[in-house]
């Protein structure tokens, strides 16, 4: 009994030290293990012993199963890890292959440039308004101080619908129209479509501005100056400086014009600030104390900023984009850029 | 305005660069737009001396000269037959000539030739605008011409001339001695005065002409002088140059010194031929009701009675501040002449000169406004420049009829009230100086400051005024930024209607759609391409009267038009696929002609084509705007003759329709010249708005695993999937957490006219387990809704 029990047991070592695979294993398993396999038949085969052989039999045969099945459990372990890794080796893909991802839109640029700038003001205690896009020659000129045959009126080509109504050439009138409803303080920024008839290469008939009034008892330019520096330097970077330049319009007195340090080269010269190193962004100045009292407003106790700006100016210094009609072909090859991608 | 250095100079010394000058124009509010340097418009032009000539030897139509450039000879092949001893202009070797040309030494027909010679034109000026020029001849020069120095300093043309920006309220500043006296300023020096000096003799004006103004609203200030025995000649060489360099062809000397005066002092100024004022009379008039006048354009022009004419005792002779009449102007053998020097109210002029389309560098000096003291200084001026050139004699006296006065205006103000428009500190010393030196005196009285203006700076109405006039000159760099120092917090915020907007649009972008912005004027054409019928208030539109063109004329009312013109484009351009979203206006009259505002309604339009474009992946992206909405939307097929018959819905929201979306009917796709299948959809927002809930609120969920069941039912063709789903979730089964159509099936085996409906079931409870008993009960009613209502039977 104990050397057949030697015999199958150097029989089934070997037969596991041969095997390559689990499946192998598996299956040497079931040949010597398995429930008519060859160490259970000589389990079964125990009770034919003597009552005296048994016990010793038993015993010799346990530490031979034992073992066996030891070094199948060591050897399947090592097969698995090796199949393991083979598998995981043939699952390799190529890393630089492209992504599954959702497309993904975008905002306009000048809808992102509008927001950025919207926030920047929320920021300060401004709240934002809109108004109308086909306005009245009275809210788009005449509280504007800008009243008829005015040669002010030559700063601004004028699409007409009649006497009384035009496209707003600017979203000015919206001062005149939350000065009229509303009492100070105020502190508001409109953003908004306006229009002139205008169209050649620099210009489109239609564009985007925001408009921004403050209203209260004692609001100085040194206050203009200030939020606009505070807008320029979230809007472009913090070390942009700005510089008022006298000039002129009608509803706010005095006028500046206000530049920024050029965004591209940082105010040394370049082509887009045409070797000056400034950049003109916006009109602005305090409001004309004669647009206040047209709007009810007692000039005497109150005072005011006013200023507005281009979007699309802002929007191709900002993106460095070139030609303003890109803005209105809507090429999706033009929007899709905002969101960071650029097709080649 | 154009602004010659060299005539600045005349008033007020330049002690700095012409870029120096520029910024410091800048710094006091005057842009300047362009500096010309007349003389750089060609480089290494020199004058020369043809010393002589040979015949080339291989080219009979080219000449060798050896030509003088001051110190040395160089060769020149040339083919202008030069004789030797011209003094004349050539472009050396490295010259850059004013149309960008390059000259470079070379070899022509085997001869060397070590420069070009050069007419006017290379050096950029044309030879009709130089005295002594002809036109395709090379220059020539006098005798005495320095060798070697630049051609157009040879010729006097070494101006420089700025372009200045002048702001509306200035108009003083359009001429050429207010501008010095600004530059003066900003310079700190001084300005001179105009010269003013004249003999006069014979009769006095009085006796050649008499003036009367009838309406001195429109013509506050009329004044006259007359001149004799005129002599016509060209006038005086600087004149002309500096006329020319301000754009002005000179004429004779009288029109000559009449474009001088407007463009020096800022006075526009007529020469009437004294034989062509019928009865020696002016008469400033309103013009009768279709009163013709022909002016010096040749233009026939019908007045209104609104329109100021200048007439004599019978006609009118000029448009008073515009134009002259054809007879009016000066004639070779004019003698006498009347020079008027008048005040036009400007907007009179303005809108004269718009109705008759009739402008002169006049009317634009009126329009822009002009002040009480410029008649005579104008006048004056015109006089001087007669005597000094000896145009003619000068008539004793002048005739002045003037209804207005020139005002002084006093504006009382102090340093503290400055400093609070300012934000900075206004040292009082400095604040009336620079005043002073503005020509604006200010006096102190009792602790208060009063300024004295004076009629010229009719801009300056008040205290802020003063106070730009303070800063404009002491500086913007002494205004510090502050936040608003003196005022206390505001609380800011966005409306709820600009919140509802910003969030269709991050969520349509986040569905994957790019935002577009397209014009808000379109073609009238837009309302046949897309079908609309004639009837529908769609059609009324607010309609431009100045519009860019008829494809840019009304006001949008629908926005698919817009869309559907980008996604045509995006087709034509090489784009594969789009999916595209615009949120904008449509504007919708209540009353034409419009009395007032018309309506503005906020509209959403989505766009789509390409291969991954069709009716449900359009309506997957409402379906996830609504979701994210929190709002219920309901679709219905659409009777829209602009969608595809087949392939469109109307959109409800609780009942109300807010939009419809489908297939752009193919017809319609074609008409915008798409060759793809085109979709879009178009949603009243105005409308949506109020119809999207609030914050979300939680509802529990099961722990428990969900049971599904499958059921297919077979009913008529007709009936929408959606309205089985709909009778399903309103059956009365109490645990149903989900409702779906998977799969409809159409073939024999159901029958002709009818069709599979294929929905999966989820049962849930958040309190336990469901059992079979359940499930099976509330599967029994659906079956029963579905019956009642669609007469569904349970497939085979």
């Amino acid at each position: 009994m104990k050397a057949q029990i030697d015999s199958i047991k150097q029989a089934a070592l070997a037969a596991i030290e041969a095997a390559s695979s689990t499946q192998e294993l598996s299956e040497v398993r079931v040949r010597y293990l398995g429930k008519s396999g060859e160490m259970t038949s000589l389990m079964k085969g125990l009770g034919a012993l003597s009552k005296e052989e048994r016990p010793e039999a038993g015993k010799i045969l346990n530490i031979a199963r034992t073992e066996i099945e030891s070094a199948l459990e060591s050897k399947f372990a090592q097969a698995e890890e090796r199949e393991k890794q083979a598998r995981l080796a043939a699952e390799a893909v190529d890393v630089t292959l492209p992504g599954k991802r959702p497309a993904r839109g975008t905002l306009h640029p000048i809808t992102q440039v509008r927001e950025d700038i919207v926030r920047v003001f929320l920021g300060m205690g401004f709240e934002v308004a809109e108004g109308p896009e086909i306005e009245s020659d009275l809210y788009n000129f005449q509280l504007l101080n800008v009243p008829k045959d005015h040669p002010a009126r030559d700063m601004q080509d004028t699409f007409y619908v009649n006497d009384s109504y035009v496209l707003r050439t600017h979203t000015s009138p919206m001062q005149a129209r939350m000065m009229t409803t509303r009492k100070p303080p105020i502190r508001v920024v409109i953003p908004g479509r306006v229009y002139r008839s205008d169209d050649d290469a620099s210009h489109s008939p239609i564009f985007h501005q925001i408009e921004g009034l403050a209203v209260d008892k004692y609001i100085t330019m040194g206050d203009l100056e200030g939020c606009l520096t505070a807008f320029a330097q979230q809007m472009f970077s913090k070390d942009t400086e700005i510089r008022l330049r006298p000039s002129y319009f009608p509803f706010t007195e005095p006028s500046v014009e206000v530049d920024v340090t050029c965004a591209i080269c940082g105010g040394k010269g370049c082509r887009v600030c045409k070797g000056t190193g400034w950049v003109e962004i916006l009109g602005a100045g305090i409001v004309n104390p004669a647009v206040l009292d047209m709007c009810g407003i007692d000039s005497k106790e109150y005072s005011g900023f006013a200023f507005g700006l281009g979007l699309e100016r802002i929007a191709m210094i900002k993106y460095g984009i070139p030609n303003i009609k890109l803005f209105y072909e809507n090429d999706v090859r033009f929007l899709r850029q905002f969101n960071g991608e650029v097709e080649r | 305005m154009l602004a010659p250095v060299s005539w600045l100079k005349d008033y007020v010394d330049i002690n700095v660069t012409p870029e120096e000058l520029a910024a410091r124009l800048v710094a006091i509010g005057f842009e300047v737009e362009g500096i010309e340097y007349q003389a750089k418009k060609a480089s290494l032009v020199k004058t020369c001396r043809i010393v002589s000539v040979e015949k080339h030897p291989a080219a009979d139509r080219l000449r060798v000269a050896q030509v003088d450039i001051g110190g040395s000879t160089i060769q020149v092949v040339t083919n202008v037959p030069v004789e030797g001893g011209e003094l004349t202009a050539v472009a050396l070797d490295g010259a850059k000539l004013a149309d960008g040309t390059v000259i470079k030494k070379g070899a022509l027909r085997g001869v060397t030739s070590e420069g070009m010679l050069c007419g006017a034109e290379e050096i950029g000026f044309s030879a009709a605008d130089i005295e002594g020029q002809t036109e395709g001849d090379i220059l020539r020069f006098p005798e005495g011409t320095p060798l070697g120095i630049d051609a157009a300093v040879a010729l006097g043309l070494d101006d420089v001339v700025l372009d200045v920006s002048v702001t509306a309220n200035r108009p003083d500043c359009n001429s050429i001695y207010k501008l010095a006296k600004e530059i003066a300023v900003a310079l700190g020096t001084e300005c001179r005065e105009p010269e003013i000096g004249y003999e006069t003799a014979g009769a006095d004006v009085r006796e050649a002409v008499s003036v009367e103004v009838k309406n001195p609203a429109l013509c506050p200030r009329y004044m006259a002088a007359c001149v004799r025995d005129v002599k016509i000649f060209p006038s005086p060489v600087r004149m002309r140059r500096r006329l020319r360099a301000v754009g002005i062809r000179p004429i004779n000397n009288i029109v000559d010194i009449t474009n001088y005066v407007l463009i020096e002092i800022g006075q526009p100024m007529h020469a009437f031929d004294l034989r062509y004022l019928s009865g020696g009379k002016i008469v400033v008039r309103n013009a009768e009701e279709g009163e013709h006048i022909v002016t010096l354009d040749g233009k026939d022009n019908t007045m209104n009675s609104s329109m100021l004419a200048i007439c004599d005792a019978e006609k009118p002779v000029a448009v008073a501040g515009i134009m002259g009449g054809e007879f009016s102007g000066i004639q070779p053998d004019t003698s006498t002449i009347i020079f008027e020097s008048a005040k036009f109210a400007r907007d009179s002029v303005r809108r004269t000169s718009r109705a008759l389309n009739l402008r002169s560098d006049s009317s634009a000096r009126f329009e822009k406004g002009i002040d009480l003291a410029s008649q005579e200084y104008g006048l004056r001026r015109a006089l001087t420049l007669v005597y000094e050139t000896g145009s003619g004699v000068i008539g004793e006296g002048v005739i002045d009829v003037s209804a207005a006065q020139a005002k002084v205006r006093d504006i009382e103000f102090t340093t503290a009230k400055i400093g609070r428009i300012l934000g900075c500190t206004v040292p009082k010393k400095k604040l009336i100086d620079i005043l002073f030196k503005l020509g604006i005196p200010v006096e102190e009285k009792g602790g208060k400051l009063v300024a004295h203006v004076p009629d010229a700076r009719s801009d300056i109405e008040g205290v802020n005024d003063i106070a730009e006039e303070f800063i404009r000159v002491y500086g913007y760099s002494h205004v510090k930024p502050t936040l608003f120092a003196h005022s206390g917090l505001t609380r800011g915020g966005v409306p709820e209607d600009i919140a509802f907007r910003n969030r269709v649009k991050e969520e349509l972008a986040a569905l994957g759609l790019n935002e577009c912005i397209t014009y808000s004027f379109t073609s009238p054409t837009f309302a046949e391409k897309l079908r609309i019928p004639a009837d529908s208030p769609l059609r009324n539109w607010v309609e431009l009267v100045n519009p860019l063109g008829e494809a840019l004329s009304v006001m949008r009312t629908v926005l698919t038009h817009s869309m559907l013109e980008v996604l045509a484009y995006n087709a034509a351009h090489f784009n594969r696929s789009a999916a595209l979203f615009e949120i904008a206006k449509t504007y919708h009259p209540k009353s034409l002609p419009l009395t007032e505002l018309p309506e503005e309604r906020e509209k959403l339009v989505i766009g789509m084509y390409g291969a991954d474009a069709d009716y449900f992946a359009l309506k997957g992206v409402l379906e996830g705007l609504f979701a994210a909405l929190h709002v219920k939307a309901g679709y219905s097929r659409s009777a829209l003759p602009f969608l595809h018959p087949g392939r469109g819905a109307d959109i409800t929201v609780n009942g109300k329709m807010i939009g419809c979306l489908g297939e752009i009917h193919p017809d319609v796709a074609e008409e915008y010249g798409a060759d793809v299948r085109l979709y879009a959809a178009e949603l009243d927002l105005d409308a949506l708005a109020p119809e999207c809930g609030g914050t979300v609120q939680f509802a529990e969920f099961s722990k428990y695993p969900p049971v599904e069941r499958d059921l297919a039912v077979v009913v008529a063709e007709d009936i929408p999937a959606g309205e089985l789903v709909k009778a399903v979730e309103s059956a009365g089964a109490a645990h149903l957490s989900c409702a779906e159509v998977f799969d409809v099936y159409r073939g024999a085996q159901v029958g002709e006219g009818m069709k599979s409906v294929a929905m999966n079931f989820a049962f849930a409870s958040v309190e336990r387990t469901l059992t079979d008993d359940e499930i099976a009960a509330e599967m029994a009613l659906i079956l029963a809704a579905l019956e009642t209502a669609f007469g569904a039977k349970i497939r085979a």
